[in-house]
């Protein structure tokens, strides 16, 4: 009876539809089934709301096309195998590989399906363990631009303080669709009277309360960051005690930003020159509470790093830096790393990426993505011949989408864990199942907010590991047993937070989380950054030693730079809708009503050019691939002209077939997914 | 009574309260099974939510001839009984706001009920478009914006 009770209960956890993992509530029924999901009242993270995707987490936990069993694949079908065998096959052959061809021979691949922090740690930690440079990760492509630009100014990525800012910036970000807790903080800033600006060249669910909604040409942010910091700076609107006193290379920002009158960001971006002074002015007025956000959109391009660098300036040049009301450079937890950074170096082995990017290895200690599928098929620097991938889908969501299916056909040993047999799954030598974020626990922190949360498992699926138990049970097949002592999710967990304020069952007794410290501003005033000089930098020493520029210089988009007259459309891909998160969900049912497939959003003007009518498929092509997608014509204030969007994901029209895994950011090695330079053909 | 209240000057049209409420409804995620409809205009830049108010005096309960709708008397909501309605579309015609939607697979009509008094659509609006609140809570948060933004323009200290 107490079993049963136990079962059914209600139990309050955390979602993982997406990364902002809101507090939920999850009930089952009579026979312990997960049935519904509720948001959980009290949590001060989501304050009692969820999104619309939380209730479909159900359909993913009990859908019937759920992977349960290992499968190894014989010839061109599948076989059902016990755990133990898999578990143990894929170890022999992962040694003997490893002994053959020499241990960084080996790779891991961590995709973002089942979770981001704490699943990519544990796999760093393998990885590392197993003797392998090789970390390879969604992050190549998604997030590290971002979280690298901010840091070489700021030594760490601060978060937006948008309930207290009186201006409000996004640029290339759709809060409603990837961030909704975000959106409640912008909508705060409104109510308290803060202007909004939005900078995206679609008009995004977001910019429909946009005070200002700027559209740029796809890729020109930098371009209108540095018209912003000229009009800053030639105005006298800049905070000069700040940038005095706790920032390097303001001379070098002020003399570069120059070139950026409002005529010549016009010129680049689209922009027109007064709205550049509209822009700036407003700033000035709501300085320091000005609280900038710069998403996903800004970072797919050529110029991505250098982009993000002049946009997080942009906080330290109206002192907004670490304000109330402009940006939270927020403490971590300080838990216990699960990296191995420091107890297994590894830098005598060189990577399959050549180090053509170190910086992204020096931040985040990965492997580029797309250099290293390079390797897989060229065997330069040299033969990249194994893979364990987690949760990954790199088919659907890298770039070049053809090229990556022949990389990871050639490995010699391919291993996929996911809850779906996805298109990525279909080409490897086993299949393992995965745990979803209901049969898992793990810790999250709420950065903004300094607080921490540990997940609930609420139910467990025999013969289904989750992702510690995977890495457990192959680490002891492998002879290094000693890096994965614990005995399970939870003993990691409590592992993870020794030494840290946070006590591990407060915690796993703490429905609402648990602040592990009070949010202090202004700790630039008596604290060093994290950056070489301990100040914010303008201008990087670090990168001039590497070879790139100094300051965050503007790059025009290739597209733009090199235009090609048969590719006169620039496409720009990845845009969110409010049920799905990357390339997941497209499989769950009861969605598919309100996300009606893959389209390519047009404005109805280049649409009349064509004679394309709202529906009708076409040919889209670039110089790397090309599809036949269904045409969405938009209002014209929804798009601007000669842009085209669509959103990945759709194995029935993969846009990454067309994107760019060949024009990589020089800093860091991020592809051209955005800005592609396309033709568009009606199909007769 | 606790009604859902929509603030067009925080909605998004971000569609998350259509596609709830249809999973309410139905178990599946389709705003024409929804029963608060979410307007864009984007030549306006507006957003409209619209959903019932469950007026005091209720023109489509008055109209209904089969005697479909009532008051529920614990959460007070205007509720329409499926099984009753013959699908006359009289109540949708008398509804001055257009909040009744019809289901043409059941041959019926359909509105807010109020999810028997913990309405979804406002639980998954990040935005804070929607609330479940009383009507004179509502006002008074009116007046407070409204003296909010007094006290920002004739201040005499405008930051702190």
């Amino acid at each position: 009876m107490t079993e049963m009770l136990k079962k059914t209960a209600p139990v309050n956890t955390f979602c993982r539809m997406c990364d902002n993992h809101c507090a939920i509530t999850v009930y089952r029924d009579g026979s312990g089934r997960i049935s519904s999901i509720d948001a959980y009242p009290d949590h001060p993270w989501n304050h009692g709301r969820v999104c619309a995707k939380a209730g479909g987490a159900v359909d993913i936990v009990n859908h019937p096309d759920r992977l349960l069993r290992p499968l190894k694949r014989t010839g061109s079908s599948w076989q059902e195998i016990d755990l133990k065998q898999a578990l143990d096959e894929i170890a022999e052959r992962v040694s003997r590989l490893q002994d053959t061809f020499g241990p960084e021979s080996m790779s891991v691949w961590k995709g973002e399906a089942t979770s981001f922090n704490q699943q990519e740690d544990l796999a760093k930690r393998f990885c590392r363990a197993l003797g392998t440079p090789n970390f390879l990760s969604v992050d190549s492509l998604c997030f590290c631009t971002r979280e690298i630009g901010y840091s070489l100014v700021y030594g760490s990525w601060p978060k937006p303080d948008f309930s207290n800012a009186e201006c409000m910036i996004l640029w290339g970000a759709n809060p409603p669709a990837a961030h909704p807790p975000m959106t409640r903080t912008i909508m705060e800033g409104r109510e308290r009277g803060a202007k909004l600006i939005v900078i995206d060249p679609r008009l995004s669910t977001i910019a429909r309360q946009a005070d200002i909604h700027v559209q740029p040409k796809p890729g020109t942010d930098g371009a209108l960051a540095w018209g912003l910091a000229h009009q800053l700076i030639a105005n006298n609107w800049y905070n000069k005690d700040f940038v005095e006193n706790y920032t390097v290379g303001f001379e070098k920002v002020a003399a570069y930003a120059g070139d950026f009158t409002p005529d010549a960001v016009e010129a680049q971006t689209g922009v027109p020159a007064d709205t550049v002074r509209t822009i700036a002015a407003l700033m000035h007025k709501a300085s320091p509470r000005v609280s900038q956000y710069a998403g996903n959109g800004v970072e797919h391009y050529e110029n991505g790093v250098n982009n993000v660098r002049a946009i997080a300036s942009l906080d330290a040049i109206c002192g907004a830096f670490d304000m109330k009301g402009g940006s939270i450079n927020a403490d971590g937890l300080g838990q216990q790393s699960l990296k191995l950074y420091d107890e297994i170096p590894l830098t005598q082995l060189r990577r399959a990426d050549g180090e053509k990017f170190p910086v992204l290895h020096d931040f985040r200690q990965e492997c580029n993505t797309m250099t290293a599928l390079n390797a897989i098929l060229t065997g330069d620097p040299y033969s990249l011949r194994g893979m364990i991938m987690t949760a990954g889908n790199p088919t659907m969501t890298n770039p070049n989408s053809e090229k990556v299916k022949e990389a990871l056909s050639a490995l010699d040993l391919f291993v996929v864990r996911d809850l779906f047999m996805t298109e990525t799954a279909q080409l490897a030598d086993y299949v393992l199942p995965a745990a979803t974020f209901l049969e898992r626990t793990e810790l999250y922190t709420y950065a903004p907010i300094q607080t921490v949360s540990m997940s609930t498992r609420v139910q467990s699926i025999p013969g289904v590991q989750d992702e510690y138990q995977f890495w457990h049970d192959m680490a002891h097949r492998l002879d290094f047993g000693e890096h994965f002592p614990w005995a399970d999710e939870a003993d990691l967990n409590a592992w993870l937070l020794k030494g840290t304020d946070v006590d591990f069952h407060d915690l796993q007794n703490s429905a609402k989380g648990i602040q592990y410290k009070a949010i202090q501003r202004q700790k630039w005033r008596h604290r060093p950054l994290s950056t070489p000089s301990g100040k914010v930098e303008f201008a990087s020493a670090y990168l001039a030693g590497l070879g790139y520029d100094e300051v965050a210089r503007y790059k025009p988009p290739y597209y733009a730079s090199n235009p090609k007259p048969e590719y006169p459309f620039s496409l720009i891909t990845g845009a969110r809708n409010h049920l799905g998160y990357h390339s997941s969900y497209r499989g769950v049912k009861r969605f598919q009503p309100e996300v009606s497939g893959p389209q390519m959003e047009m404005h109805p003007d280049d649409a009349d050019g064509l004679g394309v009518v709202d529906g009708e498929t076409v040919k889209v092509s670039s110089a790397i691939g090309s599809i036949d997608i269904p045409v969405k014509i938009v209002a014209r204030q929804e798009i601007i002209r000669s842009v085209l969007q669509a959103t990945h994901g759709w194995k029935e029209a993969n846009i990454n077939k067309l994107t760019h895994d060949d024009i990589l950011d020089p800093i860091d090695g991020f592809p051209v997914q955005k800005g592609i330079a396309v033709k568009v053909e009606r199909i007769r | 009574m606790q009604i859902v209240t929509v603030n067009p000057r925080k909605c998004v049209a971000c569609r998350h309260c259509e596609s709830v409420c249809s999973f309410q409804r139905r178990g599946h995620y389709n705003h024409h099974d929804s029963a608060i409809r979410v307007n864009h205009y984007p030549e306006q830049a507006a957003c409209i939510p619209l959903t019932c108010v469950h007026c005091a005096e209720a023109w489509c309960q008055e109209v209904c001839p089969a005697a479909a709708i009532s008051r529920d008397a614990k959460t007070n909501a205007v509720l329409i009984d499926a099984t009753r309605c013959i699908g006359c579309k009289m109540c949708m015609l008398a509804c001055p706001f257009g909040a009744i939607n019809f289901d043409s697979s059941a041959q019926s009509c359909f509105k807010c009920d109020l999810c028997n008094g913990d309405p979804q659509c406002v639980k998954v609006c990040f935005p804070g478009a929607l609330n479940f609140e009383r009507e004179e809570d509502a006002a008074r948060a009116n007046r407070a914006r409204h003296d909010n933004r007094m006290a920002a323009q004739f201040g005499n200290r405008n930051h702190d």
